[in-house]
């Protein structure tokens, strides 16, 4: 399963790219302001909440799956020690509540991807920020967004090639050895693939975007996103 | 009109110095001096083995390949000049789909291209709506491009190229991988282009399918032509260069021959 754009009239999808962005920005900074368990439950029904209202389910979420093991594991790292007492709790708490931080944004990152097409955050960022900053910072994400997904399916088709041949049975260094060298292959080939076919289709740095209007749906959740941001800068000045 | 004098193109490292001095060129010659013209609303094709140059030579079209001599104009504009007016003249289906279609939704990708020549909204809507409706996909702008068959996808991708309104529509190999009815339906859709005044090129080593609504046929041969001429004077010596051609093409002039399994 691949985390990506699906269309949809739910609310997420109705709401205009830049609520979007802002309610993201905001619910970052309170991620980070509001470190207690009480915060994150509060950013945890948010985070749900949000999800929802993009018409998802955890279902979505095993397209993160590549990240979960570094996210559980990071709490045993940091808590582990050289010597006695090999383990610290509290240290191991910190960092696990930082992991729980790093999902929660995931989720709501899982929220705003399922809900805006790529050219809707191309329009969404060339609006917000002026010039050819914004003009360039727009192709920017475009670019990314139209590039991971088609890499990740072409470093499963490497998988699937090196497993219908009997790979499955070699050790897993070997099988990442030559995963990553075939997905390293395959994503230079793509990379090479997709710009001609951005230029065979005249790719420009100013193109005709999405009109962008904010609507009445919009404006509680401006206040959502500005709300976090405040307490976050409230809380930590 | 797209015309082409000289052209030749090549791959690979050019020229390089032994240290004797002498120069050794060990780059592949994948078009070999071709000199062509297709003129607006041909129904031609362009046959060859693989590895002739077909793909090369036609992307050359749009400036998508870069000859290292000759000259390529489209309009009587060189391509060079203005990358741009070709790539909007000239509008070109991959022979993978799958490397052609950049966006997650139908219509978000058939708008892609009018979206980068900056029309306005308006109109881009209009040309989705038409191009969609030309590849009988009409109402299908919010499928997943992920959720398509095959068939669909080289639909859309063909949809694409006709959002930009082309003079000219370059399909390369635009048949691979399908099966009957998807063939059936993608060449209907060529028919009617070229029926509407669109000049198709279709790319193809396998002439079955296309030879009947064909004005011309180019062969090509390790990069050059090595026949261009109607139907029933280039078919029958294609089958030497290694293209499929139908079985009992009648070369006294009968240009309608049916597809058939025979190779």
């Amino acid at each position: 399963m691949t985390l990506e754009y699906v269309p949809g009239d739910s609310l997420a999808h109705r709401l205009d790219p830049r609520t979007k962005l802002l309610v993201q920005i905001g619910f970052a900074a309170a991620a980070y302001a509001h470190t207690t368990p009480r915060g994150l439950a509060v950013l945890t029904l948010l985070a749900g909440g949000s999800l929802w209202a993009a018409d998802g389910d955890p279902v979505d979420l095993w397209g993160y799956r590549f990240a979960l093991p570094v996210l559980l594991a990071a709490p045993l790292v940091a808590g582990a020690t050289l010597g006695t007492p090999w383990f610290r709790v509290a240290r191991a708490e910190t960092a696990a509540l930082a992991s729980y931080r790093v999902l929660l944004l995931l989720v709501v990152a899982a929220a705003y991807v399922r809900s805006t097409p790529v050219r809707d955050s191309r329009a969404a960022i060339h609006h917000t920020v002026p010039g050819r900053i914004g003009a360039f910072l727009g192709v920017g994400v475009a670019l990314v967004f139209r590039f991971l997904p088609l890499l990740r399916r072409d470093l499963l088709a490497a998988r699937e090639a090196v497993h219908v041949r009997g790979g499955d049975r070699l050790p897993v260094h070997e099988r990442m050895r030559l995963i990553a060298v075939a997905g390293t292959n395959r994503a230079f080939g793509r990379a090479d693939r997709l710009g001609t076919a951005l230029a065979a289709r005249c790719f420009a740095w100013n193109p005709t975007l999405p009109r962008l209007a904010f609507r009445r749906a919009d404006y509680p959740v401006l206040a959502l996103g500005a709300g976090l941001l405040a307490t976050a800068v409230a809380t930590t000045v | 009109m797209i015309t082409l004098e000289d052209v030749t193109c090549r791959y690979g490292a050019h020229d390089r110095g032994e240290d004797d001095g002498d120069a050794i060129d060990d780059s592949v010659l994948a078009v070999d001096d071709v000199t062509l013209s297709v003129p607006d609303g041909e129904f031609l094709v362009v046959a060859g083995a693989n590895g002739s140059g077909k793909t090369t030579l036609v992307r050359t079209f749009n400036g998508l390949v870069r000859p290292d001599s000759g000259t390529v104009s489209v309009n009587g504009t060189p391509v060079s000049e203005d990358l741009v007016a070709a790539r909007a003249a000239v509008g070109m289906t991959f022979q993978d789909p799958r490397d052609q279609l950049v966006s997650a939704t139908v219509g978000g990708d058939v708008a892609f291209g009018p979206e980068n020549l900056g029309l306005p909204r308006e109109e881009i809507d209009r040309r989705v709506e038409a191009a969609l409706d030309a590849v009988d996909m009409a109402g299908r702008g919010d499928d997943r491009i992920t959720t398509l068959s095959g068939g669909e996808r080289q639909r859309v991708a063909i949809a694409g190229a006709l959002a930009m309104e082309p003079d000219h529509l370059v399909c390369d190999e635009p048949f691979t991988g399908l099966d009957e009815p998807a063939r059936e339906s993608v060449l209907t859709r060529l028919r009617e282009r070229h029926a509407g005044g669109t000049g198709v090129v279709v790319v193809t080593h396998d002439l079955r399918d296309v030879v009947g609504f064909a004005d011309r046929v180019v062969g090509l041969d390790d990069g050059r032509i090595v026949v261009d001429g109607p139907p029933s004077e280039a078919v029958p010596t294609l089958s030497d260069i290694g293209v499929r051609v139908p079985a009992g093409f009648d070369a006294a002039g009968d240009d309608h021959a049916g597809r058939s399994d025979e190779p």
